[in-house]
């Protein structure tokens, strides 16, 4: 996993940034979000693709592509996760003053 | 968190281009990282002596083949594979190299080429093997069809290399390596080669022993070549040693009294017992000859040429077997020059003085007795009496001044007639000669030095 992270961080900064961007824009964003229900789904998917990554049960090139999908999904998710708090901490800071 | 957890609802819409990115990450990086995988796979094994290895990348998974030598090294190659960062699975595809029993391996020498056969333990001492037969045998082509097998005996390098070294002295032939026991078979490529062999096979490691030596030597060959028109006597083939060498040589000169002697001889261990007596009598035979060839072949003697006439060829179809020492044959193919021409007396005379210069009828020291060095001299001298069969011929005796001129006159009348009876015994009329003994009488030379006496022990042959 390391060795991968330095082959191609580039591709994982990448991730993390869009995640950023995404968690900045989330949390002033008026879209509909995704129903508790969906999200459940959502997470009993991803806990399935990690659970078939670590037991590898994925064969080849495919194993692969997943490993590398589940790196930068998990970044995406981190980067989300840090913009949607920034961005309430500076909407928060920025309210008392306006 | 409750915050986090309300914001997360609507992370979605980057999921899109989260997945075109990994798209494009998947497209761009896939082949660069099995190609990443397997060098450094390959890496990771320098060390490890496998054969046939193969290593392919799918993803990040490995699929490791190999052929080990031991269960050791399999393992162990399987670890360092897995051991490399970045593989997340290895495909162990990885053997045990054969093991052979019984452990053969073999060397065979043909006319062109020599072929490796057989096992060998590990692919260095295949390599060593190759390198070690190219060294000795210089510009011979060298085969390898050599296979990997487990279970050689143990010091099979050194055997196999000095059964290699062995290969060089055969011609043609196969050395086997069967377990610990060595077969060899063929031809030694020179002589004394066999001795060679078997004397290196005392090296062998300990443990390996020879079951079958059936090495043979090539024959021991001695050539003799009169040519009439060079007026050359060329020996070529083999002696046992210098003192044999010298000893030949020295006897041609003093059996071939006109011929120029080519000296081509080699000395060469591996003579039949013998040799010397049976070669010198042969090449007395052969100095009879007008033209002939004599070939010793081990212990075969084969002369064949032109008598002189008829009578030198029935003695030396019959006469020369009688000489040889036990266990030898001869085979003689002898036939008759033609008659030459008569002449003469004149001529004849000329023609007695021409051979008479060129070399002396010796006897045994104050007798007699012709030598036998003397025959090819007096085939000569009878060839040109029958020339001229109406010429009557006086055989003169002279000696040197040694001695009593009483018995110097009777030992120089005696050996005027044993030279007679010899041509009397060649079928010619003896009333054509006349012996004649002159003792000291009739010097041509001082007799103060050796060489002038020398010169005045003689026969000559005077055409009344």
């Amino acid at each position: 996993m390391a060795a991968l992270a330095t082959f191609f961080w580039g591709w994982l900064l990448g991730a993390l940034l869009l995640g950023f961007c995404m968690g900045w824009i989330a949390v002033v964003h008026r879209a509909q979000g995704v129903s508790k229900v969906w999200m459940r789904w959502l997470a009993l998917l991803a806990a399935a693709l990690v659970a078939a990554s670590l037991t590898k049960v994925v064969p080849g090139r495919f194993g692969y592509w997943l490993d590398l999908f589940l790196m930068m999904f998990a970044l995406y998710l981190f980067g989300c996760a840090i913009g949607s708090w920034l961005r309430d901490w500076v909407v928060s800071r920025s309210k008392p003053a306006s | 968190m409750h915050g986090l957890f309300k914001w997360s609802s609507k992370w979605w819409p980057g999921v899109i281009p989260l997945v075109i990115l990994w798209g494009l990450a998947a497209w761009s990086s896939t082949a660069k990282v099995e190609g990443d995988l397997a060098v450094r796979a390959n890496a990771a094994l320098k060390d490890t002596v496998l054969d046939k290895r193969r290593i392919s990348v799918d993803g990040r998974d490995v699929t490791f083949a190999a052929n080990a030598f031991s269960e050791g090294g399999r393992s162990s190659a399987v670890t360092s594979v897995e051991a490399v960062s970045g593989v997340r699975l290895v495909n162990d595809e990885t053997r045990l190299v054969a093991e052979a029993k019984p452990y053969v391996w073999s060397a065979e020498r043909d006319v062109v080429r020599v072929t490796l056969g057989g096992n060998s333990p590990l692919p260095s001492s295949k390599g060593k093997l190759m390198e070690a037969a190219k060294a000795s045998l210089g510009g011979v082509e060298v085969v390898d069809q050599m296979g990997l097998a487990r279970g050689a005996p143990p010091r099979f390098d050194a055997a196999a290399l000095l059964l290699l070294d062995q290969i060089g002295k055969l011609k043609d032939g196969k050395i086997t390596l069967t377990g610990t026991q060595v077969n060899l078979a063929g031809m030694a490529r020179d002589l004394g080669g066999r001795e060679a062999i078997a004397a290196a096979l005392k090296n062998l490691p300990e443990g390996y022993s020879v079951a079958a030596n059936d090495i043979e030597a090539p024959p021991y060959v001695f050539q003799a070549y009169k040519d009439p028109v060079a007026v050359t006597l060329t020996l070529t083939g083999y002696v046992p040693d210098n003192n044999v060498h010298a000893a030949l040589v020295a006897a041609a000169g003093r059996k071939f009294f006109s011929e120029k002697v080519v000296d081509n001889l080699k000395a060469s261990v591996g003579a039949p017992s013998g040799f010397a007596a049976a070669v010198v009598p042969a090449l007395g035979a052969l100095s009879r000859l007008s033209t002939g060839t004599l070939v010793v072949s081990d212990r075969e003697v084969k002369l064949s040429g032109d008598a002189l006439y008829d009578a030198a060829a029935g003695q030396i179809r019959g006469g020369l077997g009688k000489d040889f020492p036990q266990g030898w044959q001869y085979k003689a193919e002898i036939s008759v020059k033609p008659a030459s021409a008569p002449v003469d007396p004149t001529v004849c005379q000329q023609l007695f003085s021409e051979i008479l210069s060129k070399g002396k009828i010796r006897f045994e020291s104050g007798k007699s007795e012709i030598v036998a060095d003397s025959a090819g001299l007096l085939d000569r001298l009878i060839e040109t009496a029958m020339r001229c069969p109406s010429a009557t011929i006086e055989i003169a005796g002279h000696t040197d001044s040694d001695g009593d001129e009483a018995a110097n006159q009777t030992l120089s009348e005696k050996r005027a007639q044993a030279v007679m009876d010899d041509l009397v015994r060649a079928g010619l009329p003896p009333d054509r000669f006349i012996p004649v003994g002159y003792g000291s009488t009739q010097p041509i030379a001082g007799n103060d030095t050796e060489d002038g006496k020398a010169q005045n022990r003689r026969i000559e042959f005077v055409v009344k």
